[in-house]
């Protein structure tokens, strides 16, 4: 029995935000600016970004996380929808407004880090959070060991939950961890004993500013997926050849920004070279906008020919 | 399927599980004809259960030969049509393969084979002091390989996800027996150029046969306190949902029964006394100790500034459960209520809650059937469930006519039509309601990707993926 007859068009986006549902639905070329513009107005946010001149797609086409992933998860758990420009030119509805769905298959979380190799996207659909008007980053100064046992002791309680970001940063010889925190004012001060307690029960230093702006790091040059209790390891051993890592510890992931140089595609594909067996067995991966794509199997072409005749066909 | 061909079957499928079970006697089926829905039947040709992973493996490189479906089944309370033989064929039970193989604490993480109960896997990772926090309410029961395969939620996803927020990588089997990994521990693509472990997850046992998954861990939340609080109507209702969605204590649950299933409740042995004709929200917030009491009060204030004059909320475990009461009874005493019940699972926007709610209500009602709505109010996520004798010729049509109505409204809002339950072969009817023409043709592409002859799970998700032999 089927009761509905075919759709003849796509029920497509049209931009909106939906202040009781906490969801925003605005063009693929926004930037952090443009979200702000219309969240900050409903006391929401949209935690997940990493620069204030790229747009959204330019973000999402870097990488899979951002330091707020820590708490809000990867992109892929914070953008519900798209408009999606399949390359005939016809624009296809990826996902949904609403906050969960097993509606069908995944389409939204297989194309939203494809790059262009199957379209583009012209519109996302947001979960927004609600802002609570107080962000602070801590800043923890210490030796290695100890600032390894102070993101151990961040992440290692009922406090995770709460921390927007524990990041392990690294500039040249130099390491800091980083955390933000957000919250209402009126809990500030229980977020601050914390974090003071973290640092005397590690021996680490720590200064705390108020009233901050989130981190914006920018855009990564490489990004390396791997489990969480690797990524510190793995950020300190890449530092030496880079200007800076941002080690995400809960999502396991590493931002590396690079020198400015003009081999860049060889120095990223040196870089990476020795780790690609073990990220491999982990199920780990690597992601820049300097190298090319992965080439797919032998087994991965023969499905991705079926998918990309329905995904090419007019 | 006629005898010398069901013997026929009997003895490949004993060739291929040598140290595993081949179910084919009519008592044996019997058990295996629906799933939690109950009242579609559908017989399989015979039932395996594999001893272990392995034996799984070789079963599935031998399945393309039976020239029959096969159909995965975990424990078979999903509430969709998903893990039984609509087209007849085998079904494949997963009892045996319930090995955690893994925890890992350091890396936020563990490895389990699909048949592992999600309560086992709750009490495993309990003394690590981490959890996995997806909560279908099937919990004692369900099992990993069916939450996967299905997305499930629960009453906790309000703050923490579903499923595939957690599913770091996925062993798959496909029916040509080749095995594969997509993801692992890292939760990344692992050595293929596309993440191909989204199209896995929530397949519905149409693509491949599941057989371990490498799920991502959170620290246990060192303290939980739970609300119940009434409302006269839904008005004050859907005020205090509003409100509490967007707040910054951030709580887990949101959970809501309607004034029907409080007299459910109340007109039971589970009684516990909540006013006649009242809505109930059940709300939970968690963290750490200092952090969570300092919201307690601003929590208590949004439920009785909505219009509740009975807000109860306790950090007690006695007294949490008993706040839980109504809300966790309500699932049992539906099936004791009614020989048949059909529950819907779509998701809304939360603004259209009262004019959803109302719409399920005068249809319901038009047509002399009994619904009760419990749900996950805090992701929109309803629950409608309509109580009807199947015996009684009419009464299923008179519940297909409803659901019509409400999935075309639910769709007309801006909702979608399963949030955690999956399409199965109960709401697939209503899929032409959610693609386009562009977006049908990418959905039916991955089938024609992995499965291509529909041999797994046939008539499931589409009602158009028939299995030709
Ligand atoms: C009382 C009750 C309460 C419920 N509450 C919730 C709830 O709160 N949230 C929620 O999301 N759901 C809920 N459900 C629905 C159901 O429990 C879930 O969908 C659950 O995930 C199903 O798990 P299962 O092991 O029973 O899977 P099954 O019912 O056996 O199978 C479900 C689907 O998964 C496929 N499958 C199973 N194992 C595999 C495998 N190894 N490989 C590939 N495919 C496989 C099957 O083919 C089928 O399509 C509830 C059900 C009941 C009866």
């Amino acid at each position: 029995m089927n009761v509905f007859p075919p759709m003849q068009h796509e029920r497509l986006f049209v931009p909106f935000l939906d202040e009781v549902d906490g969801t925003l639905c605005l063009p693929a070329n926004a930037t952090a600016a443009d979200v702000h513009a219309q969240a900050r107005a409903h006391r929401l946010r949209f935690p997940l970004l990493l620069d204030e001149a790229k747009t959204l797609r330019e973000q999402i086409a870097a990488t899979t996380h951002a330091p707020a992933s820590c708490r809000f998860g990867p992109y892929c758990d914070n953008i519900l929808g798209m408009n999606w420009r399949l390359p005939s030119g016809r624009i296809a509805r990826i996902g949904e407004r609403v906050v969960k769905t097993t509606t069908g298959y995944d389409w939204l979380r297989f194309l939203l880090h494809s790059g262009s190799r199957y379209g583009e996207p012209v519109d996302y659909v947001l979960r927004l959070r609600p802002d609570c008007g107080f962000t602070a980053i801590g800043r923890f100064d210490g030796d290695t060991k100890a600032l390894r046992s102070c993101v151990s002791k961040l992440l290692h309680s009922g406090w995770m939950h709460w921390w927007d970001a524990v990041d392990y940063v690294t500039e040249g010889r130099a390491s800091f961890v980083r955390v933000m925190i957000h919250c209402v004012p009126e809990q500030a001060p229980i977020f601050a004993q914390q974090l003071e307690h973290v640092a005397a029960s590690t021996g680490t230093q720590l200064k705390l500013q108020n009233n901050v702006p989130p981190p914006l790091d920018g855009l990564p040059d490489l990004v390396i997926k791997t489990t969480p209790d690797r990524a510190i390891g793995l950020s300190l051993e890449l530092a030496h050849a880079a200007r800076r890592c941002v080690a995400l510890c809960y999502s396991g992931v590493v931002h590396v920004y690079m020198n400015e140089s003009d081999d860049l595609t060889e120095r990223t594909q040196a870089l990476v070279q020795p780790y690609t067996a073990e990220l491999h067995t982990l199920g780990g991966d690597w992601h820049s906008r300097w190298l090319p794509a992965t080439p797919p199997t032998i087994t991965e072409s023969a499905w991705l020919n079926t998918l990309e005749e329905a995904i090419h066909e007019h | 399927m006629t005898s010398p061909v069901k013997d026929s079957l009997e003895h490949q499928l004993k060739a291929l599980l040598p140290r595993g079970r081949v179910l084919t006697s009519a008592a044996q089926l019997a058990g295996y004809g629906a799933d939690g829905l109950g009242y579609k039947n559908h017989l399989p040709d015979a039932v395996v259960i594999p001893a272990d992973a392995e034996e799984l493996a070789g079963f599935m490189q031998g399945a393309r030969a039976l020239g029959v479906p096969v159909v995965m089944r975990g424990a078979g309370t999903s509430l969709s049509g998903g893990p039984v033989a609509a087209q007849g064929g085998v079904i494949v039970h997963t009892s045996a393969l319930k090995k955690i193989r893994e925890i890992n604490t350091e890396g936020f993480w563990c490895e389990v084979e699909c048949g592992v109960g999600l309560n086992d896997l709750d009490a495993a990772l309990k003394p690590h002091g981490v959890f996995y926090p997806p909560d279908p309410s099937s919990g004692p029961v369900c099992t990993l390989g069916g939450n996967v395969a299905s997305n499930a939620g629960g009453a906790h996803c309000f703050r923490y996800g579903v499923t595939s927020n957690y599913v770091l990588g996925v062993e798959a089997i496909m029916l040509d027996g080749s095995v594969h990994r997509f993801g692992g521990p890292a939760g990344g693509r692992g050595p293929w150029r596309e993440d191909w472990k989204r199209f896995m997850i929530g397949s519905e046992g149409t693509l491949a046969a599941f057989t371990r998954f490498w799920l991502r861990l959170l620290p246990l939340p060192e303290k939980v306190w739970t609300f119940r609080a009434t409302y006269p109507d839904m008005k004050t209702t859907e005020a205090a949902i509003h409100a509490l969605v967007a707040h910054s204590s951030y709580p887990a649950a949101i959970e809501m029964l309607d004034p029907r299933g409080v007299a459910m409740v109340e007109s039971s042995q589970m009684a516990c006394g909540l006013p006649e004709g009242s809505f109930m929200l059940l709300v939970e917030i968690d963290g750490p100790e200092a952090l969570v009491n300092a919201r307690v009060e601003s929590v208590a204030e949004i439920l009785r500034h909505a219009g509740s004059q009975d807000v109860m909320f306790s950090d007690e475990d006695a007294l949490r459960q008993k706040l839980w009461k109504a809300r966790k009874a309500s699932g049992g005493l539906l099936g004791q209520l009614s020989p048949s019940y059909v529950v819907q699972d779509a998701v809304i926007p939360k603004r259209a809650l009262a004019e959803v709610l109302q719409l399920v209500y005068d249809e319901a009602d038009a047509a002399n059937i009994r619904a009760v709505n419990v749900f996950h109010a805090g992701d929109g996520n309803l629950h409608p469930n309509f109580l009807f004798d199947s015996r009684v010729p009419g009464e299923l049509e008179k519940v297909e006519f409803i659901s019509k109505r409400l999935m075309q409204r639910v769709i007309d809002v801006g909702g979608t039509l399963s949030g955690e339950h999956g399409i199965g072969n109960d709401k697939s009817a209503y899929m032409p309601l959610v693609f386009g023409p562009d977006s049908m043709r990418l959905q039916l592409a991955v089938p024609a990707t992995f499965n291509p002859a529909h041999q797994m799970n046939p008539l499931k998700v589409f009602d158009n993926r028939h299995f030709i032999a």
